[in-house]
């Protein structure tokens, strides 16, 4: 029996069409007139004790929907959807014994007291024993030197800082799954390494299921073997990272500023890359910002070398920067069918 | 003073957003009038008059006087308590413009919208709900401006308070506190003839009086006449004056240890 | 699971450690214990001012409205100092900050609520205590300790009835966008808990005995003790009062927990 069962998981919202004014708001209060939103719209998937799974989509795909009806806080429209045997939404306070959640924006810790006392407490609210106290407590400070931390108060720690208690609190009553929202938002590559490496070592210490929701490709690469990936409330890819990540990490946009940009010159640049580098498929050439033109290419068919040589030598750049496929690209990718 | 004027405005729709908490208002106006009339009516069951005014002449005083409180509450305090955690007064000390004067000007739209969602219905009520007849007398022609020089002295007290946040923290008492002073000894509960006599000659040396017996006073017995309307309305300029130099020689103070601070 | 007595444990524990990190702003709590204070009084001071002129109220003398203020600011103490945090609700649940209170193993009004200790508050209490005992003295009323019991027994529920009503204004953030101004006007009727009772008539006096039951708050249960022999079956219903009503409260909690779905997707 696995750890997570769902299955043809459906959740819907009703909407209020709101009216203007204020007799429109008074005429709401009477109105019948809903629209039914599919938020989650059926989907199945099993997860397994030891997994780290990501899941991710576009903001509004239902990922947070998904999430809070695993930790029980939604009830779902129809479908299944059992943890540890359980179904969540029937079991709240029993499943929070078994569950971590850890927000990257807001801290679950108490925001006057020393980050100690956080601990404490949370020791008596999950009734661990001393001796598992101590020994996680350890655990943590040689992970990651928490005792220096102990005496602060939660609200004078830097976002690193708190990220790490919030990580390793949640990690403290020996949770069955833990899951992690943004983990690594707003924090610089220091810190970011060390918090997926504090992660990685928790899991397999304690053989934790991890959920993990970010929009940062690189704490996915880092973390996860199996991805999901969700978008309208539909999963559209849910397998091994590798066969994604080849997506991920060929893909690249070169942006350009270049001299005397025009209407012309951007129909120029296109004709010319297809025509030098081959389908049409390949390349998609856009204008996103004011004077930045996007060229973006899979890097495993075109090497980013030859194309940047091309269009330096045959338009006169003066900029360039080179960034990583943003997630939605992927998604739109996915969605159609760069896949199969 | 076109800018400022454009504040008033603002401030005055913004008001109109606030329809539900208007509404509110109203609804607890209702309930105090309702409560204080039955009180008042136990009070003077066995008598005509009581310290020489009629059940009428002090339900109108008491009724009038919570629609007066909700119109002089200014929130300047508040705003500038929220501004400064929000480190927003330095920008103020940027722009051209005068910090009383920007506060004033954006809690007098408030006002306006007060009275005419909330006064204005309060003085309807008594008429035909609770059947008070309104003396008319020379009283009520003096009403609006002495209304208005209450506002500007009630201001001048948030104000002050505002000012403090500039030291401290801590508001909320700070606020209560005044709120607390004011009210009792300015004759907003009660009118000022209740009180003892020794208590009372003090409590007419205080710019306290100034802010609300002196306004309801001019309604309840409006028939009372020049000789006693206009010394009370020149007392009532006095004290504006007088606190709005304090505050603003006040400001001046408070200013330089906001640069010192940080805002 | 947690019983009763983790739950104190828990409490216990967790304010020991608020106020704790509160005491550190010692002017602040000076200064609210200071307006706090004087905020109680400002109506008993109304009260005095008016019994300088007459004998009574209503058939109420300045000394028994006296011991049901003493009354009346006890029994408001625990809404204030222990669910002080209900008037933040309404950001919590507008930001979508309230779901964090759903992911522990806890009673989320018991989570919520321990957020915050109103030290203030405990001010207001030793107030009402010093107003009543003073009050009962000057009456001349006797204490055994069955009425001592009763005494409680009545404290307790009337602040069930306060603590009920302030919440149920407060679940309407659950539902409304601009939840304000209706904690505001239950804050506003509280000030009424004090007054008689026999000053209303007819509809308001229904009012406020069944619908905003107010007059339990003070009024109804101290002529337990002020008139003991002229009691009506009414006053008996007091504990019924504050335990149902808090019961209808927790239901409506409860619902407005269960609606709520935090921001974004």
């Amino acid at each position: 029996m696995s750890l997570i069962h769902i299955e043809n998981l459906c959740k819907e919202f009703k909407i209020l069409n709101r009216r203007e004014g204020l007799s429109g708001a008074f005429r709401d209060l009477f109105s019948g007139d809903y629209r039914i939103v599919e938020a989650v719209a059926g989907i199945s998937f099993d997860i397994e004790s030891g997994e780290i799974v990501g899941y991710i989509g576009p903001n509004g795909a239902g990922k947070s929907t998904t999430i809070k009806m695993m930790t029980g806080i939604l009830k779902p429209s129809s479908g299944t959807l059992q943890v540890n045997g359980l179904v969540p939404y029937d079991n709240r306070i029993r499943q929070a014994q078994i569950m971590g959640v850890v927000f990257g924006q807001r801290t679950q810790l108490w925001w006057d007291l020393p980050v100690i006392e956080s601990f404490k407490i949370l020791k008596e609210i999950y009734k661990v024993d001393q001796k598992t106290f101590k020994r996680h407590m350890d655990m943590f400070n040689e992970l990651v030197g928490l005792n220096a931390l102990y005496s602060q108060q939660v609200r004078t720690l830097s976002l690193g800082q708190r990220m790490l208690c919030d990580i390793a609190a949640s990690f403290l009553h020996n949770p069955q799954i833990v899951f992690l929202d943004e983990p690594t938002i707003g924090l610089d590559i220091s810190i970011k390494a060390k918090i997926r490496s504090l992660i990685k070592m928790l899991n397999s210490e304690r053989n934790t299921t991890i959920i993990l929701t970010t929009h940062d490709l690189g704490d996915v690469e880092a973390l996860c073997q199996r991805i999901i990936i969700i978008d309208k409330g539909k999963i559209l890819y849910d397998g091994d990272i590798k066969k994604v990540n080849a997506l991920f990490g060929a893909y690249r946009t070169l942006k350009l500023q270049i001299d005397g940009f025009n209407e012309s010159t951007l129909q120029t640049l296109k004709t010319s890359l297809t025509g030098r580098f081959g389908s049409k498929d390949g390349f998609a050439i856009a204008q996103t910002e004011e004077f930045w033109t996007d060229v973006t290419f899979d890097q495993a068919r075109t090497p980013l070398s030859d194309v940047l040589n091309f269009v330096m030598t045959n338009f006169a750049v003066h900029d360039v920067r080179i960034v990583e496929i943003a997630m939605e690209d992927v998604v739109k990718r996915v969605y159609d069918g760069a896949l199969r | 003073m076109r800018s400022y004027l454009a504040l008033l405005r603002g401030a005055y729709m913004v008001g109109l957003v606030y329809r539900f908490g208007f509404l509110f208002s109203i609804a607890g106006n209702i309930i105090y009038m309702s409560v204080t009339y039955f009180l008042w009516r136990s009070i003077y069951q066995n008598r005509e008059t009581l310290h020489g005014l009629t059940f009428d002449q002090t339900y109108i005083y008491v009724a009038l006087g919570s629609a007066v409180f909700i119109l002089l509450k200014t929130y300047v305090d508040w705003q500038m308590s929220f501004d400064i955690r929000e480190g927003m007064v330095a920008t103020y000390l940027i722009k051209p413009i005068d910090l009383q004067l920007y506060e004033l000007f954006t809690s007098f739209g408030f006002f306006l919208m007060s009275f005419s969602a909330i006064t204005i219905p309060t003085v309807l009520l008594l008429i035909f709900v609770f059947h008070i007849q309104i003396p008319l007398g020379i009283g009520l022609a003096l009403f609006p401006f002495s209304l208005v020089l209450a506002y500007l002295l009630s201001f001048c007290f948030d104000y002050f308070i505002g000012l403090l946040g500039f030291y401290t923290e801590s508001v909320w008492g700070l606020s209560i506190t005044k709120e607390i002073i004011v009210t009792v000894l300015s004759g907003a509960l009660i009118p000022l003839q209740f009180f003892p006599d020794a208590i009372q000659k003090i409590l007419l040396w205080l710019p306290f009086q100034a802010i609300y017996y002196t306004p309801l006073t001019m309604v309840a017995q409006s028939t009372l006449g020049w000789e006693i309307f206009l010394p009370m309305l020149s007392v009532q300029i006095f004290w504006v004056i007088a606190l709005f130099t304090l505050t603003r020689l006040f400001y001046n103070q408070a200013i330089k240890v906001l640069r010192i601070s940080g805002g | 699971m947690h019983s009763l007595r983790d739950y104190l444990r828990l409490y216990f524990i967790i304010e020991t450690q608020y106020i704790k990190a509160r005491m550190q702003y010692r002017a602040d709590f000076i200064v609210s214990s200071i307006g706090m204070f004087f905020s109680s009084l400002a109506t008993l001071g109304i009260f005095w001012v008016l019994f300088n002129s007459i004998p009574d109220i209503a058939g109420w003398t300045f000394m028994q409205l006296v011991f049901i203020y003493g009354f009346y600011m006890i029994a408001i103490s625990p809404m204030q100092i222990l669910f002080d945090h209900i008037w933040q609700i309404r950001f919590h649940v507008q930001q979508g900050t309230f779901l964090k209170y759903y992911f522990r193993p806890l009673n989320i009004m018991f989570y919520y609520m321990s957020e915050m200790f109103d030290l203030k508050g405990l001010t207001q209490l030793a107030a009402g205590i010093v107003i009543l005992i003073y009050a009962s003295i000057r009456l001349d009323l006797t204490w055994t300790p069955s009425r001592i019991a009763l005494l409680l027994l009545t404290l307790f529920s009337a602040s069930l009835v306060q603590i009920s009503i302030t919440l149920l204004a407060g679940c309407a953030a659950f539902w409304v966008l601009d939840a304000y101004p209706v904690l505001g006007l239950a804050w506003k009727l509280r000030e009424f808990a004090p007054y008689p009772m026999n000053i209303f008539d007819g509809a308001f006096r229904f009012t406020f005995t069944f619908i905003i039951p107010l007059g339990f708050v003070a009024f109804y249960p101290s002529q337990l003790f002020l008139q003991p022999d002229e009691v009506s079956p009414l006053i008996y219903f007091s504990p019924l009062v504050g335990v149902g009503l808090f019961a209808f409260t927790y239901w409506v909690w409860t619902k407005g927990v269960n609606s709520y779905t935090g921001t974004g997707s």
